[in-house]
């Protein structure tokens, strides 16, 4: 009773081979017609809904006119509908299933006078594809055929009109058919039912809409975006260097329009681009999420774009499309993306009156990520109205070409929006920063120390270990009140005259096995987190804190590099490496230090080690530590110097010394220079790390674990170049010994903020530091740029960094090496290497950010609750550095704020000098030149700023409940601001951005307690929370070196 | 795109059956002289041979011998061009060595395995072209070489497969319904009797479902059963005007 067919498909599969495909077609005689009219009821055997009887025609809309006017088939006034299963299909395959169950329910819907015909089943109405025959034009023979014979079956009482918006099947089939008509859409409404205003108008609308969007995009079949290309595809592209590969990055601050990709590996060489690609508009961006590994296609040069440059808002979109861009730059498209990048985001709901706009449909609603460059995302959950204040996580599940936005779904909720804790919580979610307490099964493999059973030196080691505890005199310098010393220092003369330098870093990787629960913990963490109010460790306190810690007085693990120097010429003769046991002897802190070296025995008494002693032996030992300090203060000296003859680069010291003292009248309070004892911790440090670096490298020339500093681009140097040339330097910035020298003479003697500035900028024109494995560059890639050492590694702070647990395993695997004796641990091969290196980089970069968001978190809402007119810490005094066209960019030495100032307002008035110098605004016009820009109003009057004019501005932030709060600036006073309040001033700025972090932590501690009313568990909180006041200098000389190195915050409006 | 819709609102599948409806199957017997037993079957797209020596002496280690039966050998392959994309491995991978245990439990329950002691029946069933329901074919296939070669049975067995799709059980699932992922079943019945000789699931259904996939599975069994006893018939009748009766 069935008729068997054969159906042949040729399919694409997912990896862009075509494949031949049989599929069986079964035919019937019987298949319902659903009309009264019907010749034989009994084998057509209705169920369900027939059409009317009283009608005076059929119609029958062909595929396209019910893809694109469906919405007007759904008038209840239209009536005698069959949609044929050809038509049915087409939408489900190429409308998606939104319009496909539209098309669903209108069917089911028994009010509807409206049916589905089966026409592909129907023995004679089915008509096979012909070999060629484009699928539309299949599509609408089989419609036609169907429309005749049912026509016929329907005993040629009922006249049919079939609609279609192909002009030639019109043609073509107009006359074929006595009783069956072929009309267009327009002429089946005016002619059937030219009575029918609301079918008319929205036929028009939908028309509109349809030729907007072709105009919009050509080539996409109705499609948001158009399809990806299979993954083969994009291979073939990415090697014959048609397409190029790269990571895609959205400026933060156009998100809608602008995003770049930064080249990767070897499709950078072939293609011969040095910058990196535009991606204009959403479309061409193509659903890739901002670090998406992408493919693109390079568009040709004639609709290359260029970005734009000036100030705006993420609010204000199209503000700025008026404005010409600058030189065009390649531009390119997404055709594929080969890794994704999607982790969880935090969203924020929208308000009330915002839902109820969004309109339709209650259950999907767009959430907006926290992170400006993540797209909105459509959720469907019940509960938006209870979520509506709070900072929740969501997935991104998938992101159809056909959809605007990505779906996704609800994860959890974080906290309150604009609650202390709820923020850095969003703040540690946003980098992927997991800090879950430490378990118990990490907890039991620690080393136990209490006071009933305290921790003692085994024999065992005792055999294994050189023992320091008598030859040497080691001592650890860090600032007053560290907890976690990972290093200590020490220098002897020899029995020939010849010096020894000791440098004792604290033995984690003893207690911390491979593999082990808390090995694997540190990895994932791979450094500490430090916040502006509080720190996560990457160790359980009982070792960062205790037992690796290189307290004073007590016997310690060690892993120790020694040299031994030239008495005269501090010529390095030997380095030894090995497993030490040491005993510190003064737990010394910088201040005490430098006194010492300046040889004033005083300060003594603040030393604990020395406070019950008697005067006789106090005195010799306190010569001896003295020497000691002084002997190395001179080897630091010296093997800077050697340093420095190879160009090393004094900017991330620079960067700090600002930090620390930019206040010229405040010398007695904190010295202008810090202090030298710094250099020379420092100094040692990084000489150690040199000589572990090239230990290893030597041993395992392959599966080395490096820290690489690759030399900038020469062209993003030009900012800095015109900049200095503004103020009358030259930059010169052909080698980093030429950038060093030229950046020390680059000193405006009236405004220490110039050099400051100046440093800054060459810092951001740099690359990054990274780790990686020496098995996947060559040699001449190991540079390291800005300390000018051919081979550099992170090897002294193991409590705090991964990337140094990793680097004593390979350095005791090499000591074992060198014995000839058997390597127990399996060490990383070159690949896994690489890999935990790219893990490393990417904590760091995440730490890096958490650490400046959450300061920038607290400088909100430090300055949130005052009144920006009114108080007087809210004005304050800038300094321009740079100059875009509708504003500048202004940097706060006070609190260090970095910020966009704008000259041009949103309704297009500018700012000019009003009289005493008060700044207002007024209609007018700006101009932009290189070094400054020019505001003249249509009254004659003109304002001109210049790079480095120093500027009164008031400090407002700008409240955003879905993203983080920012700082705002305006200008009030093209003068300098004058001090007055001389209480303040004697502030130092690290002193008042601790005090800030203080002021908050308080504040939101104070609405904890008013809320909850238990005093003392929230004290106990805030001891335990409270970063460790003192960490040590080097700890943060390190740290801001490698912020320095990565200074986000300048990059507004590029 | 949206996926594919396996059974639409007017109770049409993909490729236009209804629900309960087979595909269509054609079967020969006695293709190959040299056989004992041979047959060929398609059902729908999917086509299976099936040849049947024996009974005969064991072959090979005469320990496999079994005192009080006859050995049921089956070997399962399938061809390398019976798939959309080429197959590496024609037989002897986990999967074929799965299809022929099961082949081998179905037909040592429908074999009078008693009346031959220490001998051995071999089939071999080789899959031509898979279209779904492969499993099926082959037994349909191997019942109608092993009446062809003469070896006495309780009863055809007959298999199918069903599936289960929006509350409505499917009978005789094609590669693209199996392909959708929804749960399969495999049975194979003596039809007169109504005997299971071997059920087989391995997707996760909900018992009250189960009742009635089983019985469409069944009822497309029993179908199945009429269509091969019509071409037992038909061979029968030709064979006999051959001899000349």
């Amino acid at each position: 009773m069935l008729q068997k067919q054969e159906k042949v498909l040729l399919l694409r599969t997912f990896r862009g081979r075509t494949l031949r495909i049989v599929r069986e077609h079964y035919l019937r005689a019987c298949v319902p017609c659903h009309s009264p009219l019907c010749a034989r009821p009994a084998a057509c055997s209705h169920d369900g809904k027939l059409l009317s009887s009283d009608l005076t025609h059929y119609v029958i809309p062909d595929w396209k006119v019910v893809q694109d006017y469906l919405e007007i088939f759904e008038f209840p006034e239209l009536k005698g509908i069959i949609f044929m299963q050809t038509a049915c299909q087409a939408v489900q395959h190429q409308r998606g299933r939104r319009q496909y169950n539209k098309l669903r329910s209108l069917l089911r819907d028994a009010r509807h006078d409206c049916i589905l015909f089966a026409n592909e089943f129907q023995e004679l109405c089915y008509l096979p594809r012909e070999r060629g025959e484009a699928l539309e034009k299949w599509q609408t023979r089989s419609i036609y055929k169907a429309a005749v014979w049912y026509y016929h079956h329907c005993g040629d009482r009922v006249p049919i009109v079939m609609v279609t918006e192909d002009a030639e099947a019109i043609q073509k089939y107009g006359s074929e058919t006595q009783g069956v008509f072929v009309i267009s859409f327009k002429d089946y409404l005016d002619n059937f039912w030219p009575d029918l205003k609301a079918a008319h108008e929205l036929c028009e609308s939908i028309l509109q809409s349809r030729r907007e969007r072709e105009s919009e995009s050509q080539e996409s079949h109705g499609r948001e975006y158009s399809e990806h290309l299979p993954l083969e595809v994009l291979e073939a592209g990415i090697k014959s260097g048609r397409y190029v590969q790269g990571t895609l990055n959205v400026n933060k601050h156009r998100a809608q329009t602008e995003a770049f990709v930064r080249l990767q590996g070897a499709s950078s060489k072939d293609s011969g681009l040095t910058s990196d690609i535009l991606i204009h508009g959403t479309k061409a961006r193509n659903r890739a999420i901002h670090g998406d590994v992408v493919v693109v296609e390079l568009l040709p040069k004639g609709e290359w774009k260029g970005r734009t440059g000036a100030l705006c808002d993420n609010d204000s979109e199209d503000k700025t499309s008026s404005e010409a861009p600058s030189e065009p730059m390649p531009t390119g498209r997404v055709v594929g993306i080969l890794q994704k990048n999607w982790r969880d985001y935090v969203v924020t709901f929208p308000s009330k009156e915002e839902v109820q706009s969004q309109g339709r449909n209650p259950q999907k609603i767009l959430v907006t990520p926290w992170d400006y460059r993540i797209p909105k995302i459509r959720i469907s959950t019940q509960q938006a109205e209870t979520l509506q204040d709070f900072r929740v996580i969501v997935r991104i599940d998938s992101w159809e070409s056909t959809s605007v936005y990505p779906n996704g779904h609800f994860v959890c909720v974080l906290g309150r929006i604009g609650d202390l804790e709820g923020e850095i919580a969003t703040i540690l979610v946003e980098n992927s920063i997991s800090v879950v307490p430490f378990s118990e099964a990490q907890l039991c493999e620690m080393p136990v120390n209490t006071p009933e059973k305290p921790w003692k030196v085994s024999p065992e080691e005792e055999r294994k270990r050189r023992d320091l505890r008598r030859t040497h005199l080691v001592f650890s310098i860090d600032p007053k009140g560290c907890e976690d010393v990972d290093d200590a220092l020490s220098v002897r003369t020899l029995n020939n005259g010849n010096l020894e330098l000791g440098v004792h870093i604290a033995d984690v990787t003893h207690f911390v096995a491979l593999n082990s629960y808390t090995d694997v913990e540190a990895r994932t963490r791979a450094t500490t987190y430090y916040l502006a109010d509080r720190r996560y460790d990457m160790l359980p306190s009982v070792l960062s804190a205790d037992l690796c810690s290189l307290l004073g007085g007590v016997d310690r693990y060690a892993v120790s590099v020694t040299w031994e120097l030239d008495k005269a010429s501090y010529e390095i003769k030997k380095v030894w490496y090995g497993r030490t046991i040491i005993r510190s002897a003064y737990k010394l802190f910088y201040e005490a230090a430098q006194e010492l070296l300046h040889g004033n025995f005083g300060i003594a008494d603040e030393i604990p080690e020395f406070k019950n002693s008697d005067e006789k032996g106090r005195q010799a030992r306190l010569e001896e530590l003295a020497w000691a300090i002084g002997k190395l203060t001179d080897i630091a000296r010296h093997v800077r110097a050697r340093r420095n003859r190879c160009g090393a680069l004094e900017l991330e010291g620079v960067e700090i010394r600002v930090q620390l003292d930019d206040k010229k009248n405040i010398h007695d309070l904190i010295p202008k220079q810090p202090l030298e004892v710094h250099e020379t911790v420092a100094e040692c440090m990084i000489l150690a790390n040199h000589w572990v670096a090239r230990k290893i490298w030597e041993s395992f020339p392959h599966q080395a674990l490096l820290r690489q500093h690759p030399p900038p681009h020469q062209e993003f140097f030009a900012e800095l170049r015109e900049c200095a040339r503004a103020k009358g330097f030259c930059i010169d910035t052909r080698s980093n010994k030429t950038l060093a020298d030229s950046l020390d003479k680059a000193e405006d003697p009236s405004d220490p903020i110039v050099n400051q500035l100046l440093r800054s900028m060459a810092t951001q024109a740099m690359s990054n530091a990274l780790y990686f494995s020496t098995g996947s560059c060559t040699e001449k890639e190991f540079h390291h740029y800005g300390l000018a050492l051919d081979k550099y590694t992170h090897f002294t702070s193991p409590i705090r960094r991964y990337s140094d647990i990793v680097v004593h395993r390979l350095l005791m695997a090499a000591i074992s090496k060198d014995k000839k004796m058997e390597i127990k641990e399996n060490l990383l091969s070159n690949k896994d290497l690489e890999e935990l290196c790219r893990h490393i980089n990417n904590r760091n970069r995440a730490a890096q950010h958490s650490q400046k968001q959450s300061t920038e978190l607290f400088q909100c809402m430090y300055f949130k609750d005052k009144d920006p007119d009114t108080e007087e810490r809210c004005i304050s005094d800038g300094v321009i550095y740079s100059i875009r066209t509708n504003g500048v960019l202004v940097f706060i030495p006070r609190f260090g704020i970095k910020g966009a100032a704008y000259l041009k307002n949103k309704d297009g008035l500018v700012m000019c000098c009003g009289p005493d110098s008060r700044l207002e605004w007024k209609p007018g016009s700006l101009q932009r030149f290189q070094d400054k820009i020019t505001s003249t109003t249509t009254g004659g009057e003109s304002l001109t700023l210049h790079l480095f004019d120093h500027v009164t501005v008031r400090i407002s932030v700008q409240a955003s409940r879905c993203h983080a709060d920012t700082i705002g600036l305006e200008i009030i006073s093209s003068k300098p601001y004058r001090v007055q309040s001389s209480e303040l001033s004697h502030l130092s700025p690290l002193v008042l951005k601790s005090e800030l972090v203080r002021d908050v932590t308080r504040c939101a501690e104070e609405a904890q307690l008013a809320q909850e009313g238990q005093v003392d568990g929230i004290r106990e909180e805030y001891q335990e929370y409270r970063q460790t006041k003192g960490r040590s200098l080097y700890v943060l000389l390190e740290e801001i070196r490698d912020l320095a190195l990565l200074d986000v915050s300048g990059d507004y409006g590029i | 795109m949206a996926g594919l819709e396996l059974l639409s609102d007017q109770g049409y599948r993909v490729d236009g059956r209804r629900a309960g409806e087979l595909r269509k199957i054609q079967a020969r017997m006695g293709v190959f002289a040299q056989a004992d037993g041979s047959a060929y079957i398609e059902q729908g797209n999917t086509k299976a041979l099936a040849v049947v020596y024996g009974p005969h002496e064991i072959r090979g280690s005469r320990s496999r011998a079994l005192p009080d039966r006859a050995l049921v050998n089956c070997q399962y392959s399938s061809a390398t061009f019976s798939t959309g994309e080429r197959k590496r491995r024609p037989h002897g991978d986990r999967k074929s060595c799965e299809m022929g245990l099961q082949l081998r439990q179905t037909f040592e329950a429908a074999i009078l395995t008693q009346l031959h002691p220490r001998s051995q029946i071999d089939i071999y069933v080789q899959v031509l072209q898979a279209d779904g329901g492969t499993y099926a074919a082959c037994v349909n296939a191997a019942t109608l070489a092993v009446l062809d070669a003469g070896i006495p049975m309780r009863d055809f067995v007959c298999a199918c497969s069903a599936g289960f799709v929006d509350g409505t059980a499917l009978a005789d699932l094609s590669h693209v319904e199996e392909a959708a992922g929804g749960p399969q079943l495999a049975l194979a019945l003596l039809p007169a009797s109504g005997q299971i000789a071997l059920l087989e699931m391995d997707a996760r259904l909900h018992e009250d479902h189960l009742e009635c996939v089983l019985e469409a599975a069944a009822q497309a069994a029993r179908d199945v059963h009429t269509l091969l006893d019509r071409v037992v018939r038909q061979h029968v009748h030709e064979a006999s005007i051959l001899l000349g009766d």
